[in-house]
């Protein structure tokens, strides 16, 4: 029991913070796919009086990656119903040429407005649609969301490295008379600090490999059981292998920084 | 250590805060003598060996150890210096989560000698202090006498040119203190280890030649 306690009081403040660290990779991942959604699937409408391609869009906004030049007719079509060819064929010209514009990247609201000035500069455009309320909306509450768990997961994780930090503490009272005889014997600090070191690696290996274990069952079956079709479909986004090296690497980062941090903050 | 001398001090001052424990002690060492410190209680003899391992650094006055000025020693020059230094403690001072073994081979540990090295001495030691059949053992599982030779082994165990021990048979019965006694003359005739001890009373069964110096009034003064 006392070997447990031992242990657990490091492991669980270690995966307090790993787990965030986790989520935090997650809900960037899901944050960034969401961006490349909208910004597929985005699009600007652009009023010409003469017809454009690519090319002039470019010079007029290096963002603007693709225009696609709406069918006339199809609207002349549907404008003159009932007129006669003549006629029709008066309001097809009379038409101005209508596009969709697609940019590079996603866009705040402020970069449309300049995008859009920049086209409405141009003689040849009459007028710029960029829907920009709509297309930002969204992508503002995930950007909400977004902060407020960076700062539940910042002020946690300075809870649980506090804790760690006590925890180690702990053991270095537990083991301050072997450290002493060390010192006296002649041993450099990190010498005697090897046995906090030693407990402290294995126990950040310990808590990584939970955590990761964690993150696979939530991909691998409560994903797939919760029936929820955007995990479903966004299962790849719970957890990568490359994550279990972030998490590893920060877990021993974490114990480095903290022995030292115990070691040197009171050198007796 | 070109001096002769292995412990040099001139005008020595030791305080603890405020408090003068030694004032303007001088007296010196040579190399393959055996030492003999004594006092009453709270004279400072625990403090002057502690100063001479350098646990605590000296207020005035030069202290000089196997070359080493320990006024102002840096810690990489300190931890070197206490890596050929054997010390002896009243309570042994030995890590119970070990072995005896390991106990013993700890100044190689520090030192980074090989597990090979280790093992060689290891067995030497112990055979050396009479208690190779306890090398698996826990210093807990063994008496005060055993124990106090685990830190006598200990002490030996890099061939350092200083031993310094501090009240080492204070909690021995009479046969155990006799047993560390002989071990630490054996070291010092046959190694020709410098030996410095801290202790209440001279053993009367001590054969070989010794100087004794005594602690009086924050003063050291040599008797013999």
């Amino acid at each position: 029991m006392k070997f447990v306690k031992y242990h657990l009081t490091f492991i669980l403040p270690m995966m307090a913070i790993l787990l965030g660290i986790e989520f935090f990779l997650v809900f960037d991942r899901a944050t960034d796919s969401y961006r490349t959604q909208l910004q597929e699937g985005y699009s600007m409408f652009v009023v010409a009086k003469k017809p454009l391609e690519l090319k002039d869009f470019k010079r007029l906004n290096s963002h603007i990656s693709q225009s696609e030049e709406v069918d006339k007719e199809a609207l002349a079509i549907q404008i003159s119903k009932g007129v006669n060819q003549t006629n029709s064929k008066e309001i097809l010209k009379a038409l101005p040429y209508f596009y969709n514009v697609k940019l590079d990247s996603y866009m705040s609201s402020s970069e449309l407005r300049s995008i859009k000035e920049d086209l409405e500069e141009s003689d040849t455009i009459r007028r710029v649609e960029t829907f920009g309320s709509s297309y930002t909306d969204s992508y503002k509450l995930f950007n909400f969301i977004q902060f407020t768990l960076k700062v539940f997961l910042g002020f946690m994780g300075l809870i649980s490295f506090f804790l760690i930090i006590k925890q180690m503490e702990i053991w270095k009272y537990l083991h301050r008379e072997r450290m002493q005889v060390m010192e006296i014997f002649g041993a450099s600090l990190m010498l005697r600090s090897g046995v906090l070191f030693k407990t402290a690696v294995i126990d950040a290996i310990i808590a990584t490999f939970v955590t990761s274990g964690v993150f696979l069952a939530l991909k691998y079956y409560w994903a797939q059981e919760s029936r929820i079709d955007i995990l479903i479909q966004k299962q790849n986004l719970l957890f990568q292998s490359t994550d279990f090296l972030i998490l590893l690497g920060i877990s021993l980062f974490i114990v480095i920084i903290s022995v030292y941090f115990v070691v040197f903050s009171n050198k007796d | 250590m070109s001096s002769n001398f292995v412990i040099n001090a001139r005008n020595l001052t030791l305080s603890y805060g405020d408090k003068e424990i030694i004032r303007d002690a001088s007296f010196s060492v040579k190399k393959g003598e055996f030492v003999f410190i004594t006092g009453p209680s709270g004279s400072g003899k625990s403090t002057l060996l502690k100063s001479l391992y350098g646990q605590i650094e000296p207020t005035e006055g030069s202290l000089i150890v196997g070359g080493l000025e320990m006024g102002g020693i840096s810690n990489g020059k300190l931890q070197e210096l206490r890596t050929h230094l054997g010390i002896i403690f009243q309570d042994y001072k030995l890590i119970n989560e070990w072995t005896v073994k390991k106990n013993v081979v700890l100044p190689l540990m520090i030192a980074g000698y090989s597990i090979d090295v280790q093992e060689t001495q290891a067995e030497r030691l112990l055979k050396h202090v009479r208690l190779s059949e306890h090398k698996e053992r826990y210093p807990l599982e063994l008496s005060g006498g055993e124990q106090q030779r685990v830190g006598v082994a200990r002490a030996l165990a890099k061939n350092p040119f200083l031993i310094l021990a501090d009240e080492p048979t204070g909690n021995l019965d009479e046969y155990s203190s006799n047993v560390i006694w002989d071990l630490m003359e054996n070291a010092c005739e046959q190694l020709k280890t410098t030996v410095l001890v801290v202790t209440h009373k001279i053993p009367s069964i001590f054969s070989n030649p010794y100087r004794h110096f005594i602690i009086e009034s924050k003063g050291v003064y040599e008797v013999r």
